[in-house]
């Protein structure tokens, strides 16, 4: 457990450290909203929602790659691969969360009518994706700018596809999408659970894929045998 | 010969001789002491170097060093391929406890390949490894998180082996002090110089006591006072018992050294040498 | 003189000496060998002198300490032990008895 928690504090402590992200983690997701704030109250949000996830997404893609060449040597020091990609996820959530607080409280502070508890399931669906989003194609792609590249693909894929079109559940940012349809319009709790059981399920999803990845290639080599010491 | 070479030759000879580091570092103070306040020529006031250093021996004894110990490294018929290029081809090397290896070769004959391997970094494409207690390894280059500090990378490592932030951090600043580095302080690794950030590479590697320690060239950017203090460190560490594995492509330390693999393949027929495990015992 | 005869003369007085030199006070190496010639042993060169300090320091007749000099670099001091006056004591007794015969045998026959 303490190893975890190391890992997740040395991300946090990182994270902090980089004025760029955190510029980007906290600008992003602003100006997404301020942009549509002149259109209907939904377009801002849903706006809000997609900055939250591709910011904290492009966040979990650098402390992916930063870490990179770390990780084997953190294996020999005694870690399990599973200390290291829990702790990391464990960290941007933790971040995701936090930067989540201002911006729950911008369309508050704006006036805007809408059901909050949703806003609130939405905001918490868009960082638990976004976190093992980003970290899985960081594991991918070795390069900071491709990655950035896939991301900034998917961003805009989500912003143009239609909703209620038959592809668009492949989109990880759907689920937050949905819910708020149900957090603007009055609409019925149908979209509410529908986004929910999306965003557990990518989330889950997207966690294995990158527990996946971090498994075979941290692995133990079957070429080399340990023995204690004789 | 200068003084300032012949006392540089007789610190290699005293430290070949298996001489206690700090005991070797007071005999060379004193030979440089008595030369400025008397001056003369030190082959004169001293005689030969190696004679000295011998002289020396006898009248102190070399270090109570172990003898090599059981093996704590062996690898064997280590081959590896990249598509039709064969970078290494049935490399072999035993090291024991208390036994320094340095494996050599020429740019690209897969020195660092080979160590990635000996580390479980890399799989080959045959052969085996076995490694007898814990491992370290040193990469040759990168290895640090940029935006954490030197005191943070000690509690990261020290944790994977249960060690608590204290005791890791106390560690890590003691392990930086034999490479003549002050850790500690809140500088990020991306804005210490080059040589400071792989005296941190190096530390962490040796930080968990390992059994085995595998280094990669870890002295890029070392001044010379460094490398002296590197070549020291790896001097006491052999004498505690670790088995030492050093990728180098500089050659004039091999003195020191009590195996040596080299890895240059044959050229004409494009065969690849067995890597003989040569060298001085 | 022959240098072979001298080195094996050294070679058998050289610590007792040191010893001896050492009972009036701490010294370091260079001034040791200073302290030698002016007293008419002759130059003593470091290769010979510090391997004695060494061996003296091991079997603990003396032990030393590094100091920062008034002016100059740090030197390495030494002083006599207990044991180190003893052997003093013992050795250099044990000397003079050697030699006076020596002396008296050589004397007769040199001044023939």
């Amino acid at each position: 457990m303490n190893r975890l928690v190391t890992v997740a504090e040395m991300t946090l402590r990182e994270l902090l450290r980089r004025r760029g992200v955190l510029l980007l983690l906290l600008l992003m997701p602003l100006t997404f909203y301020l942009i549509r704030r002149d259109a209907y109250l939904g377009q801002s949000v849903r706006s809000l929602l997609l900055g939250v996830g591709w910011a904290v997404s492009t966040a979990a893609l650098f402390a992916t790659t930063a870490a990179r060449e770390l990780e084997p040597r953190l294996r020999l020091a005694g870690y399990r691969p599973h200390h290291l990609y829990l702790g990391r996820m464990l960290g941007l959530w933790v971040v995701g969360l936090v930067i989540s607080v201002p911006f729950f409280l911008l369309p508050m502070v704006d006036g805007a009518d809408l059901r909050y508890g949703g806003l609130a399931a939405a905001l918490l669906c868009s960082v638990a994706v976004a976190a093992p989003f980003g970290m899985l194609i960081g594991a991918l792609l070795p390069r900071e700018l491709e990655g950035t590249l896939l991301l900034l693909t998917v961003v805009t894929v989500q912003m143009l596809i239609d909703p209620a079109g038959s592809g668009a559940k492949l989109t990880p940012f759907w689920s937050s999408r949905e819910i708020a349809t149900w957090t603007v319009d009055d609409t019925d709790q149908g979209y509410l659970s529908r986004g929910l059981l999306h965003g557990l399920v990518v989330t889950a999803l997207l966690a294995l894929g990158v527990a996946a990845v971090a498994s075979i290639r941290l692995r133990r080599r079957r070429h080399l045998r340990h023995l204690p010491v004789g | 010969m200068n003084a300032d070479d012949w006392l540089r030759t007789l610190t290699a000879e005293l430290h070949q001789r298996r001489v206690a580091a700090d005991a070797a570092r007071h005999v060379v103070a004193e030979a440089a002491t008595h030369l400025r306040e008397g001056g003369g020529d030190p082959w004169v006031v001293f005689g030969p170097p190696q004679q000295y250093a011998g002289a020396v021996v006898e009248s102190i004894g070399t270090a109570p060093g172990p003898r090599p110990g059981p093996v704590r490294l062996h690898a064997a018929g280590i081959t590896k391929k990249y598509g039709r290029r064969t970078v290494l081809h049935d490399a072999t090397l035993t090291v024991r406890a208390g036994q320094i290896a340095a494996v050599v070769g020429a740019n690209g004959c897969g020195k660092s390949t080979f160590l990635r391997i000996c580390a479980g970094l890399m799989s080959p494409d045959a052969g085996e490894v076995t490694v007898s207690g814990r491992l370290g390894y040193c990469p040759q280059s990168g290895g640090t998180a940029d935006f954490l500090f030197a005191d943070e990378h000690f509690v990261l490592v020290g944790a994977g082996q249960g060690v608590a932030r204290g005791p890791a951090r106390r560690a890590g600043r003691a392990a930086a002090r034999q490479l003549g580095w002050e850790a500690g302080g809140d500088v990020q690794a991306r804005h210490l110089s080059g040589g400071t950030r792989q005296k941190l590479n190096l530390t962490m590697s040796t930080l968990s006591a390992p059994d085995v320690l595998l280094l990669d060239e870890p002295y890029q950017g070392f001044d010379q006072g460094t490398y002296v203090n590197f070549w020291d460190q790896l001097s006491r560490l052999r004498d505690a018992g670790t088995a030492v594995v050093v990728v180098t492509h500089l050659l004039n330390q091999l003195d020191r050294v009590d195996i040596v693999l080299d890895l240059t393949p044959a050229r004409e027929t494009g065969w690849h040498a067995p890597g003989i495990q040569g060298g001085r015992q | 003189m022959d240098s072979d005869r001298r080195g094996q003369w050294l070679r058998g007085v050289l610590d007792i000496c040191v010893l001896a030199l050492l009972s009036e006070g701490e010294s370091y190496g260079y001034q040791l060998a200073q302290a030698l010639d002016a007293a008419g042993v002759g130059p003593i060169q470091g290769g010979t002198l510090y391997p004695v300090l060494l061996r003296l320091q091991k079997t603990g007749l003396v032990t030393a300490q590094w100091r920062e000099g008034s002016a100059g670099p740090a030197r390495k001091y030494y002083r006599l032990t207990d044991d180190g006056y003893a052997a003093l004591r013992a050795g250099g007794s044990a000397w003079l008895t050697f030699v006076r015969p020596v002396n008296d045998i050589v004397t007769k026959g040199a001044t023939r």
